[in-house]
């Protein structure tokens, strides 16, 4: 392994002193002891209504975790403030704290795989002909640094989601699996625990390259805000990922983006808002914004619906107005009312048939 | 007009067309207009709406006096295999006398007892080329007694894979992902939305089909009223984001002045991005093995597991 040397083992010891579970713990205390919680006793919903908040993080490189743990919390209260039941944090919402590793920012050409396109290229060709292979990766860097942000991550959402009674969703986080490295969203309850993960299963190309392993499957949570599910980022790329959930009976489906490219309307209407259309269902999209580590990263965080359910027609219950700069939409979705669409819905079909004929032969092409 | 080469470097120059502003009453003036109107645009293949054939047979007062959009329906769906025989005709002559591919829109085919909501399209010899039965249904064509088609065909155009997608199925991804996957380059829509809100939906039809598979999609949508109800989307020319003007995924719309949209499509731009990004690539097969249970055992509301005309009874 990458990364093993005595004076790496040395730092991480070091690490860990500065993620520990205490030190952060005394923090929260006094964070939230600020006032209390907002609303500690959020109810849940009733009626099949229910707030959520869609959160737009900018991206802020962290040499204290404990700076991090204060922006989450921030953005926590702000969600419970605004009476949301559930808060849905980004994609990569733990790169910020690689700022605690010396250097981070000269390691970007790692973790961008920089140099032109071309480059990228020629470097990937000649990595897969094992004729070169850079020194460190960004999955070596994951699993270096992983274990220390694991139990980090996990204390603080954790504690968030019972200070404030709302279900989180903190996002994904890189972070190592035995031997591989996992893009893994996690979803918190309000009493703290832990409801459940999802890996992400449709990797874009540069994070094959930097080593990452994809989910293979879909979970599906029930929970006191429905039923919901948090595929990752590029999954709302593929219809597949959406059907596969709404059969298995999805009301809600968060999307945790970190799109690193200039914001462009066309573009990132590929994604959530057609799915919620194909697959009725009420869609979250959660973005990463601001630049690190060598990527500019964009989008618009938003709360999505079937158009017959928004009262505009537009498909969008609310989005933050900004592509650059941090921001939360908060929207109320209506369960009842999206199982009454359901049973009424003017267009929609199925042709098992028709599946059973092509499928999956079509696939296995 | 196809420049005859073939593989990644062709272009095809290719039009959608409403129908808005045609003159409908008597079939022989609206083939004369829309001869005129191909004879301008020059392109190598025309596509034009769903209900086309009810959209003529209505205006030409062959199904009586109603305002009823459902009643009239039904009325043209008891004569539909006669009136087929003009209708075909008509666009099979408008196909051979222009020399182009042309998907007719859609008409109701009888056979075997039951009733599909069907797309044709002729050749430049005026023979069909392709015959594309609805493979979903909306809630009212089911109440309306059309059947499912189980079938989607490809079909060659000068050296192009072509299928249609008819209706809402454009709306239902499975269709356009069987298509892509048996190597369809390009796809010709025949659509009618309702006016109003429906036509919020239209880019999560072909626009995102054809997002999701990076193919072309030459996609009609009817404007015009046909018993009281008023059709409303837009025709468009569509491709890929990355080879459209502002990564807009149009490379042509319909505008108030215009009727239709045509678009010139250059085979290298679609070959380059599905080699930069090739989507299909990444599809994760073995997430996917649950599909076919999941579709056996959907257990929504308005599923149908039941094979043909499983909804001949109505809702």
């Amino acid at each position: 392994m990458a990364l093993d040397g005595w004076k790496e083992r040395l730092f991480r010891r070091y690490l860990y002193w500065l993620c520990r579970p205490a030190r952060l713990r005394r923090r929260l205390t006094a964070l939230i002891g600020e006032g209390g919680p907002v609303h500690t006793s959020v109810p849940l919903p009733d009626g099949g209504r229910l707030r959520v908040a869609a959160l737009q993080v900018k991206v802020k490189l962290s040499k204290d975790p404990l700076d991090y743990a204060s922006e989450v919390h921030r953005m926590v209260r702000e969600a419970a403030s605004a009476g949301a039941q559930l808060a849905v944090f980004p994609e990569y919402n733990n790169i910020q704290l690689l700022g605690m590793l010396p250097g981070v920012e000269e390691m970007s050409r790692a973790i961008s795989d920089g140099g032109s396109s071309e480059e990228r290229r020629e470097e990937r060709g000649n990595r897969r002909e094992g004729s070169s292979r850079p020194a460190v990766t960004v999955a070596d860097v994951i699993r270096y640094v992983g274990p220390v942000m694991s139990q980090f991550l996990s204390v603080l959402y954790s504690t968030l989601a019972a200070a404030y009674r709302v279900h989180v969703m903190a996002g994904s986080f890189l972070l190592p699996d035995g031997e591989g490295v996992v893009n893994r969203a996690y979803l918190y309850g309000p009493d703290g625990r832990l409801i459940g993960t999802q890996d992400k299963v449709h990797l874009m190309p540069v994070e094959m390259d930097w080593g990452l392993s994809a989910g293979t499957e879909f979970h599906l949570f029930e929970t006191g805000v429905g039923r919901v599910a948090a595929p990752v980022c590029m999954d709302a790329t593929f219809y597949e990922t959406f059907r596969i959930l709404e059969l298995m009976g999805a009301e809600v489906v968060m999307i945790p983006i970190a799109n690193p490219e200039p914001y462009n309307y066309w573009l990132a209407l590929r994604g959530i808002w057609p799915r919620v259309q194909e697959c009725p269902v009420y869609g979250i999209k959660s973005a990463l914004v601001g630049s690190a580590l060598g990527f500019a990263f964009t989008g618009r965080a938003g709360v999505f619906a079937p158009v017959e359910l928004t009262p505009d027609g537009s498909g969008v219950l609310a989005e933050v107005a900004s592509a650059e700069e941090e921001g939360v939409a908060v929207a109320e979705i209506d369960l009842h009312a999206l199982r009454e669409f359901r049973l009424n819905h003017p267009w929609r079909d199925s042709n098992p048939e028709l599946y059973v004929r092509y499928f999956p032969s079509v696939y296995q092409a | 007009m196809t420049d005859g080469a073939k593989g990644d470097w062709y272009t095809m120059r290719v039009a959608a067309i409403s129908l808005a502003g045609l003159p409908v009453n008597q079939l022989s003036d609206y083939a004369a207009a829309l001869t005129g109107l191909l004879d301008r645009l020059q392109v190598r293949l025309a596509v034009l709406p769903a209900h086309t054939s009810f959209f003529l047979c209505a205006a030409g007062g062959h199904v009586g006096e109603t305002a009823d959009f459902v009643e009239s329906y039904r009325r043209f769906m008891q004569q539909s295999s006669e009136w087929n025989k003009r209708f075909l005709a008509t666009h099979s002559d408008l196909a051979r006398s222009s020399g182009i591919y042309l998907v007719a829109g859609t008409t109701v085919e009888q056979a075997d007892g039951l009733f599909y909501h069907t797309a044709y399209c002729f050749g430049p010899d005026g023979e069909i080329c392709c015959r594309q039965r609805q493979t979903h249904l909306t809630r009212e064509e089911r109440s309306l007694g059309l059947s499912r088609g189980v079938e989607l065909h490809l079909f060659d155009m000068d050296g192009t894979k072509a299928g249609l997608i008819v209706g809402v199925d454009a709306l239902h991804p499975e269709v356009a992902r069987i298509f892509a996957l048996q190597g369809a380059d390009l796809i010709a829509h025949t659509g009618a939305l309702l006016a109003g809100a429906s036509v919020r939906l239209q880019p999560a039809g072909m626009w995102a089909q054809v997002q999701q598979n990076q193919f072309w999609a030459v996609e009609s949508q009817l404007r015009g009223s046909i018993c009281s109800r008023a059709f409303g989307g837009d025709c468009a020319v569509i491709g890929p984001c990355e080879v459209t003007p502002g990564s807009t995924g149009y490379l042509d719309r319909q505008d108030a002045e215009r009727p239709f949209a045509a678009a010139e499509l250059v085979e290298a731009d679609r070959s380059r991005i599905r080699s930069e990004y090739p989507l299909l690539r990444l599809l994760h097969l073995d997430a996917y093995r649950v599909l076919p249970q999941l579709y056996m055992q959907d257990a929504r509301p308005d599923s149908c597991n039941r094979p043909l005309a499983c909804d001949m009874e109505g809702d």
